[in-house]
């Protein structure tokens, strides 16, 4: 049977089926008819109980039909077959607001609801039991019409009076019932509105934050001293050693150096070539350290070096300006590297430190920006070249 | 609190102009740019040393002084804009195809330690014809990466810059061909 019988009871009784058909569904509005005291389920304004509906059937339905004149909010007491739902049946109103709220889509659901509920009801025949007084088929047509969610304003003009006699709970004019606030067709809160704005704010503050930590990030990128630091096992001689580091005067001749192979001091007034030069024989202390003043890396390898490592490390040198190598010997590790005032000792030519070390230092630790590293000596005689006076043009 | 985080963000902005980053094609150019003016500085030194025509020697002084500048306005950039000198990215990743014009750690262009050397260590005439062949390879390499920048860049001081290069030394690509011939030489590309 359609729920619209109900709505509109032709008197006769509601059956079982029809009663399951348009009980409520749990979250609906109990309609906590307070007046009524149907001891023996009121068929009349009981709210429904889902859960006993159909076994109150019999005077029920017939209260039910009336109950369906009775604009009462759908109760939200599915299946709460206990015996002291009375008690929770007044204090419905209460919670009638929320469970209105739910009334819509209850309404909604009724009929899955109500099938439901139908399947719950033979199951629940025992809490049917126990609680006559709280099922209500009539409840069903209350059901419908607290679908409406109106308050507790009669709905259902079509009310009849119910074959009990009894004055419908709700009655037309809500008389006798417990006010309750009156309810939205749908929700008490319209959520999607809400929901838009939330959802672009959230969007936008995360954009905006992203942005602002990445210029955060590109602002603040660690210096080439910070990057230096942070490589293992370099020594940095402007802490260790600042007075050596501080020297740098021209000197002719042959000189002596403190650190082995040397990261600074007095040096020759020629730079030994360093645009990416890959010599194969030693090279002046003197002439080198001039090209680390010029802020080129100089990587000294022990002349034993395996063949392969040579070219691993020429590979990282070759045709590439502010660079030179040259075996070095005498050197205490298989490989060293310098740049003015920073030095790393290292076993190996596939040791990842040698790549940080020349992007830290190079270009980085010279002490003259704008110098170069062309034009420099290009012989590798482990002396030094010291100028002949004037060099004549062109020669 | 929304019109808070965006007033705070815009002062962020406004702070400061908006500098190009580590990876970007004009730090990659600057970085680049500045090691290939690097051995054509190198090679006019030679040059301007050692080359027997006059006219040679000119423009090789004049090449060496303008490149060597025009290094320093691109090591200022890097400076300016928070970056450093150094990448780890291979060079000429910042162009299209900018890593199948390389040449192991060559630009185009580029000359090796060898012929360098060979340029460094001779005489007469074959200076002449040596720094011509390989300076007007060079800067044909050089308008390649200078086209390769100003396709993709808007920053007016890159395009100033990238413009007046490419005005320069087509004007010496041109000047070095022509001396070529008169010496009864041919470029090499």
């Amino acid at each position: 049977m359609s729920t619209g019988d109900v709505r509109r009871p032709s008197g006769g009784k509601l059956t079982k089926a029809v009663a399951a058909d348009i009980r409520k569904p749990k979250d609906e509005v109990d309609e906590a008819g307070p007046r009524d005291d149907d001891a023996n389920g009121g068929a009349d304004s009981k709210p429904t109980s889902s859960g006993a509906t159909s076994t109150a059937t019999g005077s029920r339905a017939a209260g039910s039909k009336s109950a369906g004149s009775r604009a009462t909010p759908a109760k939200a007491t599915p299946a709460k077959a206990t015996p002291g739902k009375r008690s929770p049946a007044k204090a419905a109103p209460a919670k009638a607001a929320p469970t209105k709220a739910a009334g819509s889509k209850a309404a909604a659901s009724k009929t899955t609801a109500s099938k439901t509920a139908a399947s719950k009801t033979s199951p629940a025949t025992e809490d049917a039991e126990t609680a006559p007084s709280k099922t209500e088929p009539a409840k069903a047509s209350a059901i419908k019409t607290s679908g409406a969610a109106k308050s507790g304003a009669p709905t259902r003009p079509a009310t009849k009076a119910r074959p009990g006699g009894r004055p419908p709970v709700k009655g037309a004019g809500g008389r006798g019932r417990r006010p309750v606030a009156p309810v939205k067709v749908h929700s008490e809160r319209n959520w999607g509105p809400i929901a838009l704005f939330v959802g672009a704010g959230v969007a936008a503050i995360l954009i905006i934050g992203f942005a602002a930590i990445q210029l955060y990030r590109q602002s603040h990128q660690p210096t080439w001293q910070e990057k230096a630091a942070g490589i293992d096992g370099l020594v940095d001689y402007y802490k260790t050693d600042p007075q050596v580091v501080g020297q740098k005067e021209h000197a002719a001749g042959i000189l002596t150096y403190k650190m082995n192979p040397p990261v600074a001091g007095n040096h020759n007034g020629r730079w030994q070539n360093c645009m990416g030069d890959v010599y194969t024989s030693e090279v002046a202390k003197e002439h080198a350290v001039h090209s680390l003043e010029h802020g080129a890396v100089w990587i000294a390898y022990r002349p034993d070096l395996p063949a392969n490592e040579i070219e691993t490390l020429a590979s990282k040198v070759r045709d590439k300006e502010f660079m030179l190598m040259s075996p070095y010997p005498g050197l205490d590790k298989p490989i060293s590297l310098q740049a003015w005032g920073y030095q790393l000792k290292v076993d190996r030519a596939d040791d990842g430190r040698i790549d940080q070390f020349i992007d830290a230092l190079r270009k980085n630790a010279t002490l003259e920006p704008q110098a170069g590293c062309s034009g420099g000596i290009t012989d590798a005689t482990g002396k030094p070249m010291d100028l002949p006076n004037p060099p004549a043009p062109g020669s | 609190m929304l019109l808070v985080a965006l007033g705070f963000v815009a002062g962020l902005l406004t702070g400061r102009p908006s500098w190009p980053a580590e990876a970007s094609a004009e730090a990659g150019f600057a970085r680049d740019m500045s090691e290939h003016h690097g051995q054509a500085v190198e090679m006019a030194m030679i040059a301007y040393q050692k080359a027997t025509l006059e006219e040679i020697r000119t423009v090789a002084g004049d090449i060496a002084i303008t490149q060597q500048g025009q290094i320093g306005v691109m090591q200022t950039w890097l400076k300016t804009w928070g970056l450093g000198p150094n990448s780890s990215r291979a060079p000429m990743s910042w162009m299209p195809d900018g890593e199948a014009a390389l040449d192991g750690n060559r630009m185009p262009g580029m000359a090796t330690r060898e012929e360098v050397g060979k340029l460094r260590s001779a005489t007469g005439k074959e200076v002449d014809i040596l720094f011509c062949q390989y300076m007007h390879r060079h800067h044909l390499g050089g308008i390649h990466m200078v086209d390769g920048v100003l396709k993709v860049t808007a920053r007016p001081e890159v395009r100033e810059l990238a413009e007046a290069m490419k005005r320069n030394q087509g004007f010496e690509v041109d000047l070095l061909e022509k001396i070529l011939t008169s010496l009864g030489a041919k470029p090499l590309v």
